[in-house]
């Protein structure tokens, strides 16, 4: 399980970085997804080996369990990241409202007539 | 101590109020600003109470560490949390002023709110969780914001800073997972008694160095700064201050935290690292404010450099260093702050802050002249003027370690500061041109330059008190230090209110 993890964890980290480093934001948008996913399992992998370990749940059941901090950490992780990435959809909708277009190269060209800055 | 939780809750409450109170008004100003003033009267107390050393810790819901959250606060908490208030209610009163209450958005007023409580949870809180959670309401409600009142050419500035502090966060999390899995703990406490005896093991110098770069990130150290000085121009004035004055400050005062009271003082590879990143970020900062032709560009590179010199204080790590960098920062908020309102000022008497179109402002309101000589030479660091404090100190620990280089780059930051500097004088102010009307029958510029009034005196005040800022920095510092009486107190203060785990 912790090689599994560990692996998905680390080929998810090269996808996050790959798409964030594109020049269009919705592929920016997508490389956040992927790498808020990738810290979630990475922080999940932290509470160690899970099988043959009971869920943490007060059942009065005799056993290992596993270590409950890490998933609730995640689940304020979750919430969090769930909430910037609306925003996040929201904004660069708005940026495509305003400049007709998300990619990074055409907004930042140099070579435009910049809009007036005041 | 109950009351620890209050400059969190306190904001928390006044954000709720303002947002069921609905549209803007005049008494829901007075509201907010009421609520900024307790804040500050609160925060100066501790102060007061804290001035000795000592910690005021409470145990959130009475759980035991690790499960449960730690609030803690000492003296430099308390500090950070008085220049929080003052700030916050310096800005807002300035705001009121600037903006007709017509014209405000209703949602600025919960939002400033809502910001502030992040910033005041990073001060006090005592787990590198929560730490996470507080940057993250701080950054949304930056975020928030930042694009609340922007046209279309200022989103395109919002965006890399919104998209480069995601990944800072993403980070982050990544880094506290980590530390959890080597030490099993994120409590700040017991992370510093587990990795007391680490500091050799390279698996606890990657986490601080991933550590680092998200807080290195938030601070805009140099090769991470790139999301600063475009954005924070597109902010309303009396926002940009605030931001220039406290969001950055948050990553200085957690590397400061993390060094001091959470991880050994033996990491002798990541001091030199930040030391000289410190040094590249001042001489980087202040050239590209050079290459900036309006006021807000110009102080925007400039919070960079003044970066460089507190993190440069903390990468030395000895004791008057350490000091220095609380010194620093205490002179840096207040000055940078007034430093931006000057600057809403200009942009309200000559209609735009750009050097080249401003004029006459000397001859027509010397007031305001006055004003920002005094802040600007404090900013660039000349005598009696409380910048000057600080850079004296952060030399004399740098000479006494030898770093001639470092020393070197310094001087050369500020000297060229004091160009920059000059370069504004020289523009709006000094200028002399018949064509440019100073519109000094706007009422508003009047109650405006009197905020900045009050600020400048408390910088002044920092400047010939310096005695008594030094006495409290180097205070701080040594609490901060004392890795052994904090798990003590915190101890202490468990077994006191019983505190429950989850195997009883």
């Amino acid at each position: 399980m912790q090689l599994d993890t560990s692996i998905l964890v680390g080929v998810l980290f090269a996808c996050g970085t790959f798409l964030i480093l594109q020049r269009s934001f919705v592929k920016i948008l997508f490389g956040f997804i992927i790498l808020s996913n990738a810290v979630n399992l990475l922080i999940l992998a932290m509470s160690g080996e899970p099988s043959r370990k009971l869920a943490p749940l007060m059942t009065g059941e005799p056993g290992a369990r596993v270590d409950p901090l890490p998933q609730a950490l995640i689940l304020t992780a979750i919430v969090i990241g769930f909430g910037v990435t609306a925003y996040l959809v929201v904004l660069l909708y708005r940026l495509f409202l305003d400049h007709q277009t998300t990619n990074a190269a055409d907004l930042y060209d140099p070579s435009k007539p910049p809009e007036d800055p005041s | 101590m109950n009351a620890v939780v209050l400059p969190v809750l306190l904001p928390l409450l006044t954000a709720v109020g303002l947002l069921l109170w609905g549209r803007p008004s005049p008494s829901r100003r007075m509201l907010a600003a009421g609520s900024s003033a307790v804040q500050l009267g609160l925060a100066v107390g501790l102060v007061v109470r804290l001035a000795e050393g000592g910690w005021f810790i409470l145990p959130v819901g009475r759980w035991a560490v690790p499960y449960g959250i730690v609030l803690s606060i000492d003296l430099l908490a308390a500090l950070m949390l008085t220049l929080s208030g003052l700030t916050s209610l310096a800005c807002l009163i300035y705001g009121f002023f600037e903006l007709p209450v017509r014209w405000e958005h209703p949602l600025r007023m919960p939002l400033v709110q809502f910001l502030v409580m992040g910033i005041n949870l990073a001060f006090i809180t005592g787990d590198l969780f929560n730490l996470f959670v507080a940057f993250e309401v701080m950054l949304i409600s930056s975020y928030a914001l930042l694009t609340l009142e922007a046209d279309n050419w200022d989103i395109k500035q919002a965006y890399p800073y919104i998209a480069v502090n995601l990944v800072g966060s993403a980070l982050f999390l990544a880094a506290a997972g980590l530390v959890y899995a080597l030490t099993g703990t994120l409590n700040y406490s017991e992370l510093a008694q587990v990795t007391a005896g680490m500091s050799s093991d390279p698996r606890l110098l990657a986490v601080v160095l991933l550590l680092m770069v998200v807080f290195a990130l938030k601070a805009g150290v140099f090769p991470l700064y790139h999301w600063l000085p475009n954005s924070y121009p597109t902010l309303p004035l009396p926002l940009a201050a605030l931001y220039a004055g406290m969001l950055t400050k948050v990553g200085i005062y957690v590397i400061f935290r993390m060094l001091t009271t959470v991880l050994p003082h033996d990491l002798a590879f990541v001091h030199g690292l930040l030391a000289w990143m410190a040094g590249l970020t001042m001489l980087l900062g202040v050239l590209g404010a050079i290459s900036r032709n309006y006021i807000r560009g110009i102080l925007s590179f400039h919070i960079l450099s003044q970066v460089g010199f507190m993190i440069l204080a903390i990468g030395l790590f000895t004791p008057l260093s350490l000091a220095a960098a609380v010194v620093y920062i205490v002179h840096h908020i207040v000055v940078k702050s007034s430093l931006f309102l000057l600057g809403g000022i200009v942009l309200v008497l000559n209609k735009t802050d750009d050097l080249d179109r401003g004029a006459n402002l000397w001859r027509v309101t010397p007031w305001v002249g006055v004003l920002f000589l005094a802040q600007a030479m404090s900013l660039a660091g000349l005598p009696p003027l409380s910048g000057f404090w600080g850079k004296y100190l952060i030399l004399v620990a740098g000479l006494e370690l030898k770093e001639y280089v470092l020393v070197g780059v310094s001087l050369v930051a500020s000297v060229l500061t004091l160009f920059s500097m000059l370069k504004i004088w020289l523009g709006p102010f000094w200028r002399e041109d018949d064509s440019v009307t100073v519109q000094v029958n706007d009422a508003r510029w009047r109650p405006m330059a009197a905020v900045v009034t009050a600020l400048t005196a408390i910088s002044l005040m920092i400047g010939f008190g310096v005695e008594g800022v030094v006495r409290l920095a180097q205070q701080a510092t040594a609490t901060a230090m004392d890795q052994q009486g904090y798990a003590l107190a915190v101890q202490k203060i468990l077994a006191e209110v019983g505190a429950k785990g989850l195997n009883p």
